[in-house]
């Protein structure tokens, strides 16, 4: 099998082939089973397996032409409500063909951005086609979908993966690859992914290509400093630093030139603003500043002003610091 | 040059090329263009030329056309409110190479920022129509600065050669104001030109005008009867208008830049937010100052959706005197501390320059000679908006440069473009939202294709990712 990116070439195939989440796991082989599943909804932090487990019940369930039963949207990548009701109907209407299997499976990813009012429209559509196609919602927080859709779903709850499994499963791809990874290297991965395989995974790649030997810390630090997360935090301590014609040269980089969404930034920003090694009263002001910023973004208020207008917040604070 | 009692403007508009002040870079790329017309047409059938006004736009399309022996078929705003009134006076001309008299015909739409709301749009979308349609060339000219750049005029410059128009040179300006002396055989004295070329902020239309004012009919012509130019009541150009605007004390003061500047409310923020980190030089008036302008957007944003247009006043009030208020503490030395620090930064002494303040920007001039030192000192000054004055050997750094929105956006326009079709093959075959695959995926997917050709080459495949965008991965 050849692959391109390591986190899909080492995606588990089968239900049988997953390691983690194994109470989830033996639930969905009893829906394999029966040939009938309930509508799902996953949720849980990301890359632990929701997006897997949806796929390889699927292949279990519909062997290898599984791809014409299933229908992937991402939420956040479709415009409005009306487009997917539109994508939804196409892919209902034609009943499944399968002999054994009545329905085919519609999978809608981050479906908890959503607003409530779209999803009580999807809530409408999933009764309508109820007979021949199952949904599977998939997003990080259950507290995001309306009630009335949790009642109409099997709700499994994805928990974080311990670093033990986590490390587990870098390791085992490292070697399949024949990537030497350190111990340290290993570390720096863990710490940097957040519980979250893919990223993990997708580290380790990047990591091994700029590394002709092993991949140490010093590698997967390498890679952190290029990539957003580093590039943020090149921001912030720019911000600091009282540098602020700079920190907004990195703003603007970061959103027209990379096109990294507004809330990816302030998410990042926020999580790098609690790492900082400031005073702790300093990251309450500065974490009340990032959820004004925060909220306004949500109303509409243009993204560049406002996080510079943060990042003058953080030049004030760096010089008062001193 | 016989007086024919036309104004001078147009008595010395430039009628060929060698009479074009300024903008050689862009009216070179124009030329190409058209030449590269020859070999039939081009991938891109149109040109986009945008700058403020008086630069020579419309000049050098009138010039060039000229030059190349061209048949000019002019288009004006008013023509184009709607496709079937454009499609009537246009639509046959461009589909005709040539005219009864054997010229090839161009396309010239004048005055594009004439266009604007909604009841428009069909004219933007008739001129779309017609230039992916033409076998002729299609020049289309807009005074235009700001966000509008994006939004109004996207789908033209997608299909368009852009091309940026800048203010003309001061040195061009006094060249060309001593040209037209010489020509009318007045005595003009030196200091008097200055005065008038630095008055005419890179606007050289507007400089003939005024140099008119004064020197018609007379034989000689003084500083003293230049500087009752004065400030002529004319609409401020934007530099000096944000002058006024940061050293006002009074909100009434600081809002009357909106009403006084020749820009819109919207491109004004925008100089505003581009050019206040330079003024306000101390950090706490910087981050008031930036509260305020962040506030005025908020003001926008309401008024906007709300659809309550006095909301905007709420905004002027926080763009204008708040942040001009806010400067408490600011020396107003930013720029200065700032080419110091590109001094030291390229490694240079302090002493190895001075830098003069003067009225039409900071003046940077080198101690001793430069050598190889030069390029990478100047494209660092030009980054701050500065150009080489080689007449008098020093850059000058304008106060106030330009929102730098535009020039980032068209300089990105096609790496952005593919970003977003990689971001789509990545979230297809990744499993994830293309905004996912833009924050988290990309990045990384750079690093290795930078990294490992081999690696490189097995993902690209498997991406099914094009030439270009395999090309764009790596650099």
């Amino acid at each position: 099998m050849s692959s391109g990116m390591w986190a899909e070439k080492y995606r588990p195939q089968n239900l049988d082939d997953m390691v983690n989440q194994t109470e989830i796991v033996s639930r969905l082989k009893n829906f394999v089973k029966d040939r009938n599943l309930p509508h799902l909804l996953f949720v849980g932090p990301a890359g632990v397996g929701k997006t897997t487990s949806i796929l390889a019940l699927a292949q279990d369930l519909y062997g290898p032409g599984y791809r014409s039963f299933i229908l992937e949207l991402n939420a956040s990548d479709e415009r409005g409500i009306d487009v997917i009701r539109e994508k939804v109907k196409n892919f209902a209407r034609t009943a499944a063909i399968s002999s054994e299997v009545p329905f085919k499976i519609l999978i809608m990813d981050e479906a908890d951005s959503l607003t409530s009012a779209a999803q009580h429209a999807l809530r409408r559509t999933m009764e309508i086609y109820t007979r021949t196609c199952r949904f599977c919602l998939i997003g990080n927080y259950s507290e995001r979908i309306i009630e009335p859709i949790q009642s109409r779903c099997s709700v499994f709850r994805f928990s974080p993966l311990s670093e033990k499994d986590l490390k587990g499963r870098v390791r085992t791809i490292a070697k399949e690859e024949g990537v030497n990874l350190i111990p340290e290297g290993l570390d720096a991965i863990f710490d940097a992914a957040e519980g979250d395989l893919r990223k993990a995974t997708n580290l380790l790649q990047a990591a091994a290509a700029t590394q002709g030997g092993e991949v140490d810390d010093i590698a997967i630090y390498g890679v952190l400093g290029r990539v957003s997360p580093g590039k943020v935090r090149e921001m912030i301590n720019l911000g600091l630093k009282g540098e602020f014609l700079e920190a907004r040269e990195v703003l603007r980089a970061l959103l027209i030139d990379e096109g990294l969404a507004a809330e990816d930034i302030i998410r990042m920003i926020y999580s790098e603003v609690l790492r900082l090694g400031i005073p702790e009263k300093r990251k309450v002001q500065l974490s009340d500043a990032i959820g004004e910023v925060d909220y306004r973004l949500t109303q509409g208020a243009r993204s560049e002003i406002q996080l510079s207008a943060l990042l003058a917040k953080l030049a004030l604070a760096g010089e008062e610091m001193c | 040059m016989s007086d024919d009692g036309r104004p001078w403007a147009s008595r010395f508009r430039p009628s060929t090329l060698n009479e074009i002040a300024g903008n050689e870079r862009a009216v070179g790329q124009l030329r190409g263009w058209l030449r590269s017309w020859e070999k039939g047409p081009p991938e891109r059938r149109a040109a986009f030329l945008y700058g403020p006004p008086g630069v020579g736009k419309t000049c050098s399309v009138v010039a060039l056309a000229n030059d190349l022996g061209f048949d000019l078929f002019e288009v004006n705003a008013s023509d184009y409110r709607t496709k079937k009134r454009l499609d009537e006076l246009v639509g046959r001309a461009s589909m005709q190479t040539m005219t009864i008299t054997g010229k090839r015909r161009m396309i010239l739409f004048d005055e594009l920022e004439g266009v604007s709301g909604r009841e428009d749009r069909g004219g933007i979308s008739a001129i779309v129509s017609l230039i992916k349609g033409t076998r002729v060339p299609i020049v289309l000219v807009a005074t235009a600065t700001g966000e509008m750049w994006e939004d109004k005029f996207g789908p033209l410059v997608d299909l368009s050669l852009v091309i940026e128009y800048r203010p003309v040179p001061f040195s061009a300006i006094l060249r060309r104001l001593r040209e037209i002396a010489d020509e009318l055989g007045t005595q003009v004295e030196e200091e008097a030109l200055e005065h008038l070329a630095h008055r005419s902020q890179g606007d050289l239309r507007s400089t003939i005008n005024d140099l008119e004012a004064i020197a018609r009919g007379a034989e000689r012509v003084t500083m003293a009867e230049a500087e009752v130019l004065g400030e002529r009541d004319r609409s401020d150009y934007t530099p000096d208008a944000l002058m006024k605007m940061f050293s006002s004390k009074t909100l009434m003061d600081a809002r009357r830049v909106i009403s006084s500047s020749l820009i819109s409310y919207d491109t004004l923020f925008d100089w505003i937010y581009e050019n206040l980190p330079v003024v306000l030089d101390d950090s706490g008036d910087l981050a008031e100052g930036m509260d305020a302008l962040a506030l005025a957007d908020i003001h926008q944003t309401r008024g906007r959706r709300s659809q309550e247009y006095r909301l905007l006043k709420y905004m002027f009030n926080d763009m204008t005197g708040g942040v001009a208020l806010s400067r408490s503490r600011s020396e107003g030395a930013g720029l200065v501390k700032l080419v110091r620090r590109k001094v030291a930064e390229l490694g240079f002494q302090p002493s190895s320059f001075t830098i003069t303040e003067r009225p039409e920007g900071l003046q940077i001039k080198p101690v001793r000679y430069l050598g190889d030192d030069w390029r990478p000192f100047n494209s660092a000054l030009r980054g701050m908006g500065a150009q080489w004055v080689r007449e008098g050997g020093y850059w000058n750094v304008p106060y106030f440069r330009p929102p730098q929105l535009i020039w980032r956006y068209r300089k990105t326009w096609h790496s952005r473009r593919r970003l977003r079709s990689v971001a789509e093959r990545v979230a297809e075959r990744c499993h994830v939202s293309t905004r996912e695959a833009v924050a988290e995926v990309i990045p990384l997917l750079k690093v290795i294709f930078k990294e490992d050709a081999s690696m490189a080459k097995q993902i690209s495949g498997w991406l099914e990712l094009d030439d270009k965008e395999t090309k764009w991965l790596k650099s």
